[in-house]
């Protein structure tokens, strides 16, 4: 065997080990420091990697210096190698280990509004204390509620539905798993199966889905969303065991749902209209704007940046960001090829015995490259 | 460094798989499968629980079924395999998807036992051929009516498979039978 | 045999299959393959794992490479033609670390050739596979953004826009305006983006020995040009297609003319010119005699009559 070209390979290698070597060293206590301080940020790198590994997470935030996108693609990229087990049965809300769920379409609900955990309506001040070396060496205690609040509540469209607001749910036929379209192994056409939409919104980048969203919340939409349920929960991975057939928990996952409702409802069914979007990992920025554009792209014309195949493909992180950074490859190849196409307009036009303006001033048009 | 394990199942496969590409893409040459059941280990390298096959054949379908593919009635069924083409074969050949304008890609992929190098000659030509290929094939001329039925794209794509020699005419190829 | 913790189930942690991918990825992109060599020039949907480089740097391209490479492979990886290129340098280590496939810069040498923006200039052989690395699968996102109705179009074998688009040009500046990515219609049924290679190179895919196969990655299309395929690049009878005019370039380190040229500005203000295809011009510079090119000395396409002289519209 003999080997092509050397010198580009040591030049990736040593820039490679430069990065590292700014980044500080990668240890066992970074990861583990990562993982258990920074929830949020491993929910959200979860999220759009669609693996749900804490551990793994933090590595491939420790392992990037905390570049998202990066961090986000290693997930990814180790996800691609791993075989599928089995099933989870599906979670309902009704099963839904919740730690918080709030409506803002009613004052108060049956199960009530539950706060939980939350920086809502923290001031938001920089802890300066803690650069001071004065803060208090403990957090406050959290008062304990002299009735323990339950694990699970009903749904609020339930009482909807009930109330004849909203359509009642389609039935449900029995389904294989192994037939639900699966967003990572099949091809996306559009309109989308219900499944792959879902699953792209439960995937997609963050800072993508609340641009387009706040895109349609701030005018760009038909809709006002009311956020009719936002939840944080624990789910739990409910499988089969593959020999004795038993169902079993395999432990269980932080999870997140929004419903947004309009009363803008279809001409067909009137009522309230739902839009809905779940997650891995606690993002409430991400599910709500996500439910609102599930509402959105169920109208019969969206905005253009509303439709499916717009928000679908534009808000995935790892396409997104990829095709980003591309273009810091080299194109002089490609350039070379508008060039030429440039100078024969030049020689054609500008050329002393063609002195010949083009038909119109317009840009030139043609496919990007 | 080593690189990961290439097994004896991926080197098989692997073999397989590229006799079938180079099958597919100089129509009517012949290319040679690796050693073992040649239709059991087309089934191995191109079925696994994401697709669905057909055959009539009762001891073909339990080694393919190990591959974890469903098996459908042949209107359905995406990889057909049939040890030789017979009356039988036809009537099922008949139902074979053939995909339509939109997604020609739906269309069903045949695997057929047959003799190679005797009985009709056909005279192909289109995409992988240079000029024209001649190639013999011993197989009910039927088959190439049912196959005559669908225009381009739409159409299956045949491999003829006869020992460990496999002759591939995808849909694009363009043939032409010989009075015997 | 007992399976009765998932952690038996599951395979260790650090333990990747051959060429990365697992068996059912490489055996689908093996179905996809073997459906696009049937219909040529059809973008067949595939799902399209993401892989450890980052999605749009040839991930596509790269999916195809190792669901063909074996450890007797020989592997060539070039960009902009370029063995040497960083991204070439590490696509092909990439391959090589999953695969144990053997490299080479030698365009003749190699059973597998994965580029981005190039064909050698040396005429490929039969049952050479080129693996070309596709930003944009879909010639007609310029006239037509939504991908189901573009769908629906080749279905439907509906061009007139593309031609309508190249009238326009005509009209306006006399000549076609598309650098790279010349849309060209193969085996007269689709109309296909041969991947951002420039002019100079879309001829080559015309009634070639080898085997070519375009995948993008991000866009989840693999199409294919078998061999021995008719490739015409969209043209009107009256106009023809013009490849780069690089008659008057001379490479700088072989004196070569005729072949594909990078053009470097140089600080007098002048330009200097050398040879795109480095393992091309790595033979001239050693004293092996390469192979036959595409373009012979005098700039002749291999396939007379093919390349038309010019003319352009009074």
């Amino acid at each position: 065997m003999y080997v092509a070209a050397k010198g580009g390979e040591e030049a990736i290698q040593q820039a490679e080990q430069l990065y590292r070597h700014l980044n500080g060293p990668l240890t066992l206590e970074l990861v583990r420091a990562i993982e258990q301080q920074l929830p949020y940020l491993i929910d959200r790198v979860m999220g759009e990697g669609s693996l749900y590994a804490p551990e793994l997470a933090a590595l491939a935030l420790a392992q990037t210096g905390g570049d998202l996108y990066e961090a986000v693609l290693l997930l990814r990229a180790y996800r691609s190698t791993q075989p599928r087990l089995a099933y989870a049965q599906p979670v309902t809300p009704a099963t839904m280990l919740t730690v918080r769920r709030i409506s803002a379409a009613f004052k108060d609900i049956p199960g009530g509004q539950i706060l939980g955990p939350t920086l809502d309506y923290s001031h938001r001040l920089l802890r300066l204390d803690v650069l001071d070396g004065t803060a208090p060496a403990e957090t406050a205690p959290v008062a304990l509620a002299a009735d323990p609040a339950p694990a699970t509540y009903p749904a609020v469209a339930d009482w909807q539905r009930g109330q004849q607001l909203m359509p009642p749910l389609p039935p449900q036929p029995p389904l294989e798993p192994a037939d639900l379209p699966d967003i990572t192994a099949d091809n996306v056409l559009f309109p989308a199966p219900r499944a792959h939409r879902l699953q792209a919104l439960a995937r997609a980048d963050t800072g993508g889905i609340l641009s387009l969203g706040y895109a349609s919340m701030r005018g760009y939409g038909l809709i006002h969303p009311t956020v009719n349920e936002l939840r944080l929960g624990h789910a739990e991975v409910q499988v089969t065991h593959p020999i004795t057939g038993a169902a079993f928990s395999a432990g269980r996952v932080r999870v997140s749902q929004a419903e947004v409702v309009t009363s803008g409802g279809s001409k067909e069914a009137p009522g309230l209209t739902i839009g809905f979007a779940a997650t891995l990992g606690w993002n409430e920025v991400k599910v709500i704007a996500a439910s609102t554009l599930d509402m959105e792209m169920n109208q019969p014309e969206p905005h253009p940046a509303h439709t499916e195949e717009f928000v679908l493909y534009h808000t995935e992180p790892v396409e997104a960001s990829g095709f980003c950074i591309h273009f810091k490859l080299p194109h002089y190849v490609t350039f070379a090829s508008s060039l030429d196409n440039l100078r024969k307009v030049i020689a054609t036009f500008y050329s002393a015995d063609q002195p010949a303006q083009p038909a119109a001033a317009q840009p030139m048009k043609q496919a990007t490259p | 460094m080593t690189h990961p394990a290439f097994t004896p199942a991926e080197a098989r496969q692997r073999d397989t798989f590229l006799a079938l590409m180079w099958a597919l893409s100089y129509p009517g040459r012949t290319a040679t499968l690796p050693a073992g059941d040649a239709l059991a280990g087309i089934g191995e390298a191109l079925l696994d629980l994401e697709t669905t096959y057909y055959t009539p054949d009762a001891a073909l379908a339990a080694l393919l079924a190990r591959s974890g593919a469903r098996r459908l009635p042949p209107d359905r069924a995406a990889y057909h395999f049939y040890p030789q083409v017979d009356a039988a074969a036809l009537a099922d050949i008949a139902l074979a998807a053939v995909g339509s304008m939109l997604y020609p890609d739906d269309a069903a992929t045949l695997i057929i036992g047959c003799r190679l190098h005797s009985g009709a000659a056909l005279r192909l030509t289109g995409p992988g051929i240079p000029g024209e290929q001649r190639c013999q094939v011993a197989a009910a001329p039927e088959l190439w009516s049912l196959r005559a039925r669908s225009p381009f794209p739409t159409g299956w794509d045949v491999f003829l498979v006869d020992g460990l020699q496999v002759v591939g005419l995808p849909r694009s190829t363009r043939l032409h039978v010989d009075a015997l | 045999m007992s399976h009765s913790t998932l952690a038996a189930l599951a395979t260790p942690r650090a333990d990747y299959s051959y060429a990365f991918l697992d068996a059912f990825a490489r055996r689908e992109l093996r179905r996809r393959t073997l459906k696009a060599i049937a219909i040529p020039g059809y973008q067949v949907p595939y799902a399209s794992r993401e892989l450890p480089i980052a999605r749009g740097w040839g991930t596509g391209g790269l999916q195809v490479s190792l669901a063909l490479v074996g450890p007797q492979s020989v592997v060539k990886v070039i960009d902009q033609g370029a063995d040497d290129s960083v991204n070439a340098a590490n696509l092909r280590r990439f391959i090589t670390r999953m695969s144990g496939a053997a490299t080479t810069t030698d365009a003749l040498q190699a059973t597998i050739l994965q580029s981005r923006h190039r064909i050698p200039e040396e005429i490929l052989r039969e049952y050479q596979t080129l693996v070309l690395q596709v930003p944009d699968p879909e010639p007609l996102r310029a006239v037509q953004s939504d991908s189901s109705r573009a769908h629906q179009m080749h279905a439907d074998a509906d061009y007139g826009q593309m031609w309508l688009v190249l009238y326009e040009q005509l009209v306006r500046y006399r000549q076609y305006l598309q650098g790279a990515s010349y849309p060209s219609l193969v085996n007269g049924r689709y109309v296909i983006s041969p991947s951002p290679i420039p002019r100079w190179d879309t001829p080559k895919l015309h009634q070639a020995a080898h085997l070519t196969l375009l995948a993008a990655g991000r866009e989840k299309r693999l199409y294919a040009v078998p061999p021995y395929t008719d490739v015409y690049p969209l043209e009107f009878t009256d106009v023809p297609f013009q490849v780069e005019d690089q008659r008057d370039w001379r490479c700088r380190h072989t004196g070569v003319q005729h072949k594909f040229m990078n053009e470097l500005p140089l600080a007098d203000g002048s330009a200097g010119y050398e040879l795109s295809d480095s393992g091309y011009q790595q033979k001239i510079t050693a004293g092996t005699a390469p192979g036959a090119t595409y373009y012979d000395d005098q700039g002749n396409f291999y396939h007379d009559g093919y390349l038309k002289p010019p003319v352009r519209p009074e």
